[in-house]
């Protein structure tokens, strides 16, 4: 916009002009002119995004529904142009919603809503027909068919960008052999080279998704995505009410014109989640120091008082004046300071008092008089007290003549400005300021700033809170300062933690399911985080690690990142779980990592979920977290639990390697050693499997038949104990068997014995059998590596 | 002569062989246990005034997988030393070494000499049997001796007599690797002098000092050979010469004193078979250095370190070696024993050594 120095008088007419030309541009039409604000940069891009605005609209309308979702999407080539198709198994949309809902930017029934969701707004899928639409000209072609209806309902339709409307090219009836869903199709301009995001895109919905079955066709390859075993959809989650620490001024005020409530107790409690009775008092008496200020409390004088009553009351006969005062004698007896309120509200009680004594009236005019002349009276020495408050607040290298300065100049104050000693905060220090500056001025000395905030806060503490009523509700919408005012109470009151039953964490068992299906690795590892808060909005952080099998070794680890059930694939480097991840130090945790930082390497996939009500982002396409230290706090936590388990895994399959090569290495040179002494000696071949079993620290098994007894000994050469399945293979009938069970099984006796046996001791199973019987031993219940077998 | 026949080795070695097979019939884990070579483990053996091993062990088992190849490559080389002994050869400790190469059994192959020097020493002392009656020889050969000395020395090609001044050039007589294969057949020596450098031997030959004072002189060469120790012992026991040591003035040249007269740390199971424990010790000490304010270097750190160790050496600790140790570390000097040339090549046989031996009682 350029804009002109205009002259007054001459060139009148450019603002007019200007005017003319300026309009109100469509949201629609905006989006069309800033597509990358929405993930539609490139054409590549721009058909990830598609995918994923479409699935992510199936995913909640079928968990909506209560139905285990089932979504296809296929992606053919058209000429120069891709078509994008998006079938879902959800309960379908109206006749009257379909145009809305696929037309219409902006609209959705997520905008407002505080519980956790895929999209936090509602501008997805008609973005992405805008976009269709924009790149191949053609409309998107939508059939819907909800529950029970005999048909399907298709739509042809467009968005007009000037009006933000949807406009159906045409509508009809038709056949589908789905009972219920949805399908769209969009045509747009796009290309493959985003294949791998694509891909990365399905397979990490899937794992984010264990109760989901999913489908993708593209022209090149053909992925099926089955659902986890006994997966469930996910728990129900309750929309909340905003926390009173996550609310800024114009909602507040936008909360106090539309509430029922009168009172501001009442609006409060009703329109804010973890405000009860009790903290709605805290919250309106902090909102009462900041709206009306407190009251300087000063000390009774003992004397005065009496004669400060008797010469306000006229009119009244000595003994009932002598009445009064005694009363009101009696109501200040107990009070060790007090305020101009606390002041009326003895005169009041003694007035009552005394006029029941005596049965004269005392009016308010006479209730007045004597308010005044004892507050007069009560506030001629302010000096003494302020010089108590500022000798307390001030350390000990202020002198006497330093205090006094500053008591006497701020009582002067007092006296001067503030009816009834009540004052805000803000202006109470100023009193203070004033004070030190002067007598900086004056005297040389210095009153630092901690001075100053010291004093201050100790005069603050002797002040009373008013008892004043608060406004109602539709006052403070309209007083903007009043509303600052409820505000800041509301962020200075300590409030416990909002709900978590707006949250819908994927658990542990699901987060490993999901890996378990989608990757094929040796072990897996998950854990969820308890919920926390970020600026008033509830979240939950997950992690979950997969490790080994085919996963490949060279390379960094694969990340995969999601907020609410969402992959984020694009902008890795710039999202706070990459740099979170970067920053631990995985060596500790047996993932090599060069240089000590920086995302760790090994057949690894790691990946973090982040859930919320309020997920921030780094920008509008919604593809990295932005950095907020509650948040990362978290993600480090999570991804610490989980990888503590890997760690123990790894330390595990080294020492069983270890072993293992031990084993190999001994087992290897005793026989030799064995059959060198034979030869030396000249005896016969020793059998040395004891020896192994002894030196290996195993357990071993050995089966020996004789005449008529088969007996299996277990020695257990560890330490720890042993629970071994022990079964023995026999090819004739045994009787007599010990502390076991026989089954029989095509001409073969299978002896079972489960026996525990402590570390360092022996144990024996026996069993008749005819002479010469054949035994096959096997063992479970001891690692391999662990266990010798002899038979 | 060894008290120790080919065939007695050899069974003591099949024995060996047959503790282990015990051990692996009764399921144990196999294992050896040896007398810890150190000299936290040398005790003095009154009776026999030498230094023997004391009490402590270590095991070699098949535990480990360190200790399991140790036993096969102990078994292996059991095996071969039988065989030597049964066919009657004989071999070097470094050709043992070599040999173990082309064992088709990469397991039981050794990875440095050292490694299977150990061994051998191993199995000296479990089988109480010394390397030489299994035919193993070492790579040093034994010292030059020149005296009036007339021997008869028993070889492969028959017996030959030979006096160690007459029938022998410059270089003196040639101990062989087993000297128990000597007879001494007459001598006429006032007593044995062991020096250590060749250097000094070659200037008391020169001076014509073994003719002079009727000494049989004995060339060390450094730390000497079993075999040097072993004709030094035979002297002093069979010809009941007196045995003088005479070496360079520094800590380990005490030492190489300490093996002839104590026994050494590795070998003291053989002790009392090498050892001269009446032998004295010449110098050049410590108070030599600063008597005849001979030419000296610094102590290195080293040395101090070895003095120092000395120090804890059971063997050295005596008031005598205290004494010196403790000077010398004061003085922080040694010299070599030809130092004595800067008084005079004929310093150390006209005066040195003749106030020395006086001193001593031994002329």
């Amino acid at each position: 916009m350029t804009s002109f120095q205009s002259t007054l008088g001459e060139e009148e007419g450019i603002a007019e002009e200007l005017a003319e030309s300026q309009r109100e541009i469509s949201i629609a039409e905006f989006f069309e002119k800033n597509k990358h604000m929405l993930g539609f940069d490139s054409g590549a891009r721009g058909l990830v995004t598609a995918v994923k605005e479409a699935v992510d609209n199936a995913l909640d309308a079928t968990e909506e529904a209560g139905i285990l979702p089932d979504i296809y999407v296929e992606i053919q080539e058209s000429g120069d142009y891709y078509r994008l198709i998006v079938e879902d198994n959800g309960p379908g949309i109206t006749k009257e919603q379909v145009p809305k809902v696929f037309g219409k930017l902006l609209y959705g029934s997520r905008f407002h809503a505080r519980e956790q969701s895929r999209g936090q707004q509602g501008i997805g899928i008609s973005a992405a027909v805008l976009y269709s639409q924009l790149t191949s000209g053609t409309p998107a072609k939508i059939t819907s068919r909800t529950k029970g209806s005999e048909t399907a309902k298709y739509f042809e339709l467009t968005i007009d960008t000037d009006t933000n409307e949807p406009v159906i090219q045409d509508e009809s009836e038709t056949t589908w052999e789905r009972s219920q869903g949805t399908r769209i199709e969009l045509e747009m301009e796009a290309n493959m080279r985003a294949r791998s995001q694509l891909h990365d895109y399905m397979q990490h919905t899937a794992v984010v998704n264990p109760h989901a079955r999913l489908e993708l066709r593209e022209p090149k390859n053909h992925f099926k995505y089955e659902r986890a075993e006994g997966a469930e959809l996910p728990a129900e989650t309750e929309e909340i009410r905003p926390h009173p620490h996550g609310v800024e001024l114009g909602t507040v005020i936008k909360m106090l014109n539309a509430t029922d409530s009168h009172s501001l107790r009442g609006f409060l409690q009703e329109e804010f989640t973890r405000v009860g009775a009790k903290t709605a008092d805290s919250i309106l008496d902090a909102f009462r120091d900041r709206h009306y200020g407190r009251e300087m409390t000063w000390s009774v004088p003992r004397e005065g008082v009496s004669e400060a009553v008797t010469d306000a009351v006229s009119n009244k006969s000595g003994a009932d004046t002598e009445a009064f005062a005694d009363a009101l004698g009696e109501e200040l007896a107990d009070a060790d300071r007090v305020s101009f309120t606390d002041i009326e509200n003895a005169v009041d009680a003694a007035a009552d008092a005394a006029s029941e004594e005596t049965g004269t009236t005392f009016g308010d005019t006479v209730r007045e008089n004597v308010v005044d002349a004892v507050w007069t009276a009560v506030t001629e020495n302010r000096d003494d007290d302020l010089y108590g408050f500022v000798d307390d607040a001030t350390s000990v290298q202020k002198d006497d003549a330093t205090v006094n300065g500053i008591s006497w100049r701020i009582a002067e104050k007092f006296g001067e400005e503030t009816p009834r000693d009540r004052l805000l905060r803000e202006d109470l220090r100023d009193f203070v300021v004033r004070a030190a500056e002067s007598i900086e001025e004056r005297n040389g000395v210095t009153v630092g700033e901690t001075s100053r905030e010291n004093i201050t806060e100790r005069l603050w503490e002797a002040m009373r809170r008013v008892e004043d009523d608060v406004p109602l509700a539709r006052e403070v919408a309209s007083d903007r300062d009043a509303a600052r005012d409820l505000l800041d109470a509301m962020t200075s009151v300590d409030v416990i933690s909002p709900p978590t039953n707006c949250l819908a964490p994927i658990t542990p068992e699901l987060i490993e399911a999901g890996l378990r299906k989608e990757v094929d690795a040796d072990f897996y590892a998950a854990a969820t985080r308890d919920a926390d808060v970020h600026g008033g909005d509830p979240f939950v952080v997950e992690a979950g690690i997969a490790y080994g099998g085919d996963i490949p070794a060279d390379g960094t680890v694969q990340l995969m990142r999601f907020a609410n059930r969402v992959p984020l694939v694009y902008q890795r480097g710039a999202c706070a779980t990459t740099q979170t991840l970067k920053g631990i130090g995985w060596r500790n945790y047996g993932l090599d990592q060069p240089g000590g930082s920086g995302l760790p390497s090994g057949p690894c996939v790691i990946m973090v979920h982040v859930a919320s009500t309020n997920v921030p982002f780094t920008s509008e396409s919604k593809d990295a977290l932005a950095s907020v230290p509650a948040i990362e706090d978290e993600i480090e936590l999570a991804v610490r639990e989980a990888a503590r388990e890997l760690k123990s895994y790894l330390n595990k399959k080294r020492s069983m390697e270890k072993r293992r090569e031990k084993q190999n290495v001994i087992a290897d040179i005793l026989p030799k050693m064995a059959h060198k002494v034979s030869e030396m000696t000249d005896r016969e071949d020793l059998v040395i499997e004891d020896s192994l079993a002894r030196i290996m620290n195993n357990v071993l098994v050995e089966s020996e038949v004789t005449e008529d007894a088969l007996t299996v000994s277990v020695e257990n050469h560890a330490d720890t104990n042993a629970d071994l399945d022990v079964t023995a293979i026999v090819d004739a009938e045994p009787s007599d068997v010990s502390a076991g069970s026989v089954v029989e099984m095509d001409g073969e006796y299978f002896l079972k014995w489960e026996p525990t046996v402590s570390g360092g001791e022996d144990a024996e199973l026996t069993a008749t059998v005819p002479d010469g019987t054949d035994c096959e031993l096997s063992v479970d219940g001891v690692d391999a590596e662990k266990l010798t077998v002899n038979q | 002569m060894s008290d120790i026949t080919d065939a007695k080795a050899r069974e003591r070695l099949i024995d060996m062989a047959a503790e282990f097979y015990d051990q692996f019939a009764g399921g144990d884990i196999p294992h050896m246990d040896v007398p810890t070579r150190s000299k936290s483990n040398i005790v003095f053996d009154e009776d026999a005034g030498v230094w023997v091993y004391g009490d402590r062990t270590s095991t070699r088992s098949a535990n480990s997988v360190r200790g399991a190849r140790k036993l096969l490559k102990a078994v292996y080389t059991m095996e071969f030393l039988a065989q030597q002994l049964e066919e009657n050869r004989s071999s070097t400790l470094r050709e043992l070494y070599y040999l173990s190469e082309s064992w088709d059994e990469e397991e039981a192959q050794f990875s440095t000499q050292s490694e299977s020097n150990k061994l051998v020493e191993d199995l000296e002392i479990v089988s109480g049997v010394k390397r030489e009656d299994f035919h193993m020889r070492p790579e040093e050969s034994g010292a030059k001796v020149m005296g009036p000395l007339l021997l008869r020395e028993q070889t492969r090609r028959g017996d030959r007599d030979i006096h160690c001044q007459e029938d022998v050039g410059q270089g003196g007589y040639q101990i062989p690797n087993d000297p128990d294969t000597i007879e001494f057949l007459d001598n006429g020596a006032e007593f044995v002098l062991c020096v250590e450098t060749g250097g000094m031997r070659d200037r008391l030959v020169e001076n014509g000092f073994d003719d002079e004072y009727d000494a049989i002189v004995v060339h060390l060469g450094g730390q000497p050979a079993r075999a040097t120790r072993r004709l030094t012992k035979r002297l002093r026991d069979e010809l009941d010469l007196p045995v003088v040591v005479f070496t360079d003035g520094d800590p380990w040249s005490y030492r190489i004193f300490g093996s002839v007269a104590y026994g050494s740390i590795k070998s003291a199971h053989l002790s009392e078979y090498l050892a001269t424990p009446d032998a004295q010790f010449v110098g050049i000490r410590p108070e030599d250095i600063v008597e005849y304010d001979l030419p000296t270097d610094p102590l290195s750190d080293s040395d101090v370190n070895a003095l120092e160790s000395e120090l804890e050496d059971p063997r050295f600790q005596t008031e005598y070696w205290t004494e010196q140790i403790e000077l010398q570390l004061d003085i922080n000097k040694k010299a070599e024993q030809q130092a004595l040339a800067s008084r005079g090549l004929d310093f150390v046989t006209d005066t040195y050594l003749p106030e020395r031996l006086d001193e001593m009682g031994v002329i």
